[in-house]
């Protein structure tokens, strides 16, 4: 029946002058070819349209069987196979390359997330032999063609172990390399023409296409990917779709450092500047920065005569967007470049004048966040790493203004305490001889000191809430008096010892007597209540909830044993307070 | 200290020439493999071009210019590159080729380079100097301002437009002094104190201390119509020398806490307003952008400081939308309605002058949404009615343009649908007229 319509159709419109074919017969054509194809008459469609007589007719119309030939090719059913390619590589050649461009991309546009890789495997290849039909005027098409490719490997999986890698179970890596065999006569012909033109033209449109893929890859999928270092997997299509990227990127005249140190360099702000955002994503960039400084890919293609501090200034901007994220793939990836970046600096060398740069006030900040709130425990952990290789890379006069930004901005009571222990280290490494400097002894060092040393809500200061920072203080100024002798005064400290007594020895006294009146209290009541409610006392009584989940409920023993605990700390901080208390009583009589 | 002096462990390289380091203590050694052909030396700041091959001490190659294909090039004596360079590079002239033997303090020290330079490594490299200019500092890079530094400043930061500053400046035209002036003014206020706009891009690109050179090109000088009072002519290309003795630094975000934030907010707040009175829209942007900048992500404010907060947003945005439509700046000026959106969904002004910014830009369907959702809300709006009239009629205006445009595009399936419409046409005997001249429209202009 449909096989009959098509033949039908296909004299019908041997007989049109000029092909001047009506919209009924373009249906027809199409929905009768589309059944034949489904039905298995392949072969009768192969032989109709490779009739001398209907070449005009195929030429027209023929693309419009794209849809169900590629159907068929992809479940891969093995009697139709061979005619449908035939098909198909008679409609590559015989079609107008614009309307084959469309109908393939409709194709890929078509796969579901099963069917991408093999789509995309099968359509790469002619796909390319149409662009590359379609000539001088191609750039826009093959612009289109890339964007529609990547937007559906994107949505592909990410494998992450070594073995997913190897497996390639959702087809990721297969399309990545397939994908670099399908741009190259693409890159070949921009390179051909940078060296025809002898330096390039920024208007080259294909090397913009090029361009603008590359920038696409590097931020998805590769700023989702882990790559595995040659060591741990020696052959990975990924890293070498990576550094392919890298060198396609330097070979259209795009020099890496300049592409790294962009946002540094370009001279300043300038409001609403969309083309180069658009053109040079900073997240893109960001991954860019990755693989040259973690990876190490490419790197023979970067220059080793820039600067270290340079290279962090031009980084940070990758890092600080890149903390800036949630999703732990970029976390770890900030943490990791900024590590990187760091190592190369050395230690005790970075001005005090870098913390000007905006970037050296929000990374911190991003990094706070990443300690204090991150779900993952390792990245938090390497976080506090990479937070203190930052301080550790400071000048004095740095360290200096940095511990005070962060004392006065970081709110959080756990990053104060750490703050404090690294002055602490700070003073006590300007108290050997030889290494005495102006800001961690004396006169600056005071501002700094009172800053540290005083409770913020006076004797009213949750203390449990500011057990971190409370005790390192108490330790930093038991060091400090013991250290410190009084007739010598470094530091300071003695002189100014009355003020910190006023500020924060007295009020946390009775900050310590009140809470600690208060849990004594708390606990024989509930005490008291166990014992009245007896056989009941399972029954929970309080509940406590962490970011909207509900934790299990509190027994009242367990409660019993926080008010207990709470009790145990106050008197930890007591025992400190009275040995501080003790050794500024002593003053004056050796 | 020659080849000699120092322990040469079976390099191939010897360690010979001129000890080139202000502290003489031979960190980088320089050796003229090929005198220069110039005159004159490279400057501070200046763009240099080169070709470099860098070996190890064991004659390892790691890494070559010449290689990759492309001239290096940098900004010398920035830190952009190790110190052996920017002490090396600044003393060689066009067409010199040069071998500076650096040891490792002055490269990069106990770190090395991963991958490819060990720690405490001394470096040896082949450098070709082709050529430099002074740095272009116009953001369109079109040679408009060049500048060459004469003493370096110091610190990473630079005069924003809004910043009070200390100069002192020199303007000559063709060896004339016509300018010799000390001066105290805020960025953005140059053109009532006789200054061209270069100078005050110039300004911008300034650090503390720093005492440089400027050729200003006509377009960023007085132009074409000169400047009567100076004696400049029109299309002149003018040099100013200025030293930026100081500049007032906004007290960054991160020295403050949330409650001095809050303060400065409302203080700037007022200053914003008082420039917006005047008519100063770029400068009264500077001091609401600086309300934005310090409390958009302040995340920790709670109750009565959280709603101020939110308040001085939203004006500070408000206003920045009302000064950028001023500037005629749609793009920045949308930006800032949607951010006040974002704050209060429903606002009566940041919807209106969002229609006004997408007014400006073409974007007259979007505009007229706008515009209809402000009448919708606050019935009493009579400028939105307006508004949305206007609208209506440059969007028909604009759709004959499109038709035009898509006809030609499209025109195969133009054809086509001429053709499906003309049958139609016939079906339907009614709205004939009409479509005849639609489908013989499109099949002129295809």
């Amino acid at each position: 029946m449909a096989l009959e319509q098509f033949s039908d159709v296909v004299q019908r419109c041997q007989a049109v002058q000029d092909e001047k074919f009506s919209p009924a017969d373009f249906d027809l054509f199409q929905t009768a070819g589309k059944t034949c194809i489904e039905q298995g008459d392949s072969a009768q469609v192969l032989s109709i349209i490779v009739d001398e007589r209907n070449k005009d007719i195929v030429r027209c119309m023929g693309w419009n069987l794209l849809e169900p030939i590629v159907k068929v090719l992809l479940s891969k059913e093995d009697r139709n196979l061979p005619h449908c390619h035939a098909i198909l590589t008679h409609l590559l050649q015989t079609c107008s390359p614009k309307e084959l461009l469309v109908g393939l991309l409709e194709q890929v546009e078509e796969a579901d997330s099963d069917t991408i890789p093999e789509a995309i495997i099968l359509l790469l290849k002619p796909l390319q032999t149409v662009l590359l039909k379609l000539g001088v005027r191609k750039a826009s098409s093959v612009g289109m063609a890339l964007s529609t490719l990547l937007a559906q490997v994107a949505q592909l999986p990410v494998p992450l172990s070594k073995e997913q890698e190897e497996d390639d179970v959702f087809g990721l890596c297969r399309c990545c390399t397939e994908l670099l065999l399908f741009i190259r006569p693409f890159v070949e012909e921009v390179k051909e023409n940078l060296n025809n033109n002898r330096g390039f033209s920024r208007n080259d449109e294909l090397r913009g296409e090029i361009l603008k893929f590359c920038m696409k890859s590097l931020s998805e999928p590769l700023l989702e990917v882990q790559l595995k270092d040659p060591d741990a997997l020696e052959k990975s299509p990924l890293r070498d779709f990576a550094s392919e990227i890298l060198v396609i990127l330097s070979s259209i005249g795009e020099s890496l450092p300049d592409l790294l140190c962009h946002s540094v360099l370009r001279k300043r702000e300038v409001p609403g500047f969309m083309e180069e955002e658009v053109r040079y994503p900073k997240e893109s960039l960001a991954s860019l920065a990755h693989l040259l400084f973690v990876k190490h890919i490419a790197m023979e293609r970067f220059p080793a005569v820039l600067s270290p501090v340079f290279l962090l200034q031009c980084n940070m901007e990758y890092i600080e967007l890149l903390l800036s994220r949630t999703e732990e793939s970029r976390v770890q990836k900030g943490l990791e470049l900024y590590e990187k970046t760091l190592v190369r600096v050395e230690d005790g060398s970075l001005p005090v004048d870098l913390l000007d740069l905006k970037t050296f006030f929000s990374v911190p900040q991003n990094l706070v966040k990443v300690m204090t709130l991150c779900p993952v425990q390792n990245l938090r952990t390497k976080g506090l790493s990479v937070f203190q290789l930052s301080i550790d890379k400071f000048n004095t006069e740095a360290k200096y203004k940095f511990f005070r930004c962060m004392l006065r901005t970081s709110e959080h009571a756990g990053v104060e305490g750490y703050i404090i222990k690294n002055i602490k280290t700070q003073i006590d490494s300007a108290l050997r001889p030889g290494y005495g400097n102006e800001w961690f002894l004396g006169k600056h060092l005071l501002p700094l000191l009172h800053q540290v040393l005083c409770l913020p809500q006076g004797p009213e200061t949750d203390l449990l809430h500011n057990l971190d920072r409370i005790m390192e203080s108490l330790n930093l100024l038991r060091y400090l008096l013991i250290r410190d002798k009084e007739w010598q005064n470094e530091t300071g400290v003695w002189s100014e010892l009355y003020r910190m007594e006023e500020n924060f020895l007295k009020p946390l006294r009775t900050g310590l007597n009140m809470s600690k009146a208060h849990y004594e209290a708390e606990l024989k009541s509930a005490k008291e209540n166990k014992r009245s409610s007896g056989t009941e006392a399972k029954a929970p009584t309080c509940t406590v909830t962490v970011g909207n989940e509900s934790l299990p409920n509190m027994t009242p023993e367990m409660q019993l044993q926080v008010l207990q605990s709470a009790l145990y700390t106050f008197d930890l901080m007591e025992s400190v307070l009275a040995r501080i208390e003790e050794i500024a009583e002593a003053r004056g009589r050796v | 200290m020659t080849a000699e002096e120092v322990a040469n462990d079976g390099n191939s390289i010897p360690m010979e020439g001129e000890d080139i380091t202000p502290k003489k203590d031979g960190g980088v050694l320089k050796l003229v493999k090929k005198e220069g052909t110039g005159t004159e030396l490279p400057m501070t700041g200046d763009k240099v071009f080169v070709h470099y091959v860098g070996t190890l001490l064991d004659g390892t190659q790691f890494d070559s210019s010449r290689d990759r294909g492309e001239k290096f090039s940098f900004e010398l004596g920035k830190g952009q590159v190790i110190k052996a360079w920017d002490i090396g590079v600044a003393t060689m002239r066009i067409g010199e080729i040069c071998q500076l033997f650096c040891k490792p303090e002055y490269a990069y020290g106990a770190a090395g380079s991963p991958p490819k330079i060990p720690p405490n490594s001394t470096l040896i490299f082949q450098v070709e100097l082709f050529e430099f200019h002074g740095e272009d500092i116009t953001d369109e890079e079109d040679g408009g301002i060049v500048r060459r530094i004469i003493t370096k400043g110091e610190g990473y930061t630079k005069p924003n437009e809004g910043a009070s500053v200390d100069v002192h400046l020199e303007g000559q035209y063709e060896g004339r002094v016509f300018d010799d002036r000390d001066l105290k003014f805020e960025v953005g206020d140059g053109e009532n104190l006789d200054l061209p706009p270069g100078v005050e891009k110039a300004l911008q690109a300034m650090e503390q201390g720093e005492e440089s050179l400027f050729t200003i090109k006509p377009k960023y000088g007085f132009g074409n119509t000169g400047y009567a009072k100076f004696n400049i002519p029109p299309g002149a290309t003018l040099q100013y020398k200025i030293k930026l003795t100081a500049f007032e630094k906004a007290k960054e975000s991160w020295e403050m806490n949330t409650c001095e934030k809050l303060e400065q907010s409302t203080i700037v707040k007022e200053k914003g307003t008082q420039y917006f009175k005047d008519g100063k829209y770029k400068q009264a942007a500077v001091q609401y952008k600086r309300i934005v900048s310090w409390l958009e992500h302040e995340s920790s404010l709670q109750g009565e400081d959280e709603e101020k907060a939110k308040a001085l947003r939203l004006a500070a945005h408000l206003n920045l939308s009302m000064c950028y439509l001023k500037l005629h700046d749609p793009n920045p000026a949308l930006e800032n309605c949607d951010k006040a959106l974002e704050l209060s969904a429903n606002n009566e002004k940041a919807l209106f002058r969002r229609g006004e910014a997408l007014f400006v830009m073409k974007e007259f369907e979007r505009a007229k949404d706008d515009f209809q959702r402000v009448i919708q809300l606050y019935p009493s709006n009579k400028a939105a009615k307006s508004q949305v009239v206007l609208c209506q009629k440059h969007i028909k205006e604009q759709h004959e343009k499109d038709k035009r445009l898509y006809a030609n595009m499209f025109q195969k399936f133009a054809e086509r649908d001429a053709k499906k419409e003309a049958e139609q046409a016939k079906k339907e005997p009614d709205s004939a007229m009409e479509i005849e001249e639609n489908g013989a429209q499109e099949q002129t202009a295809a």
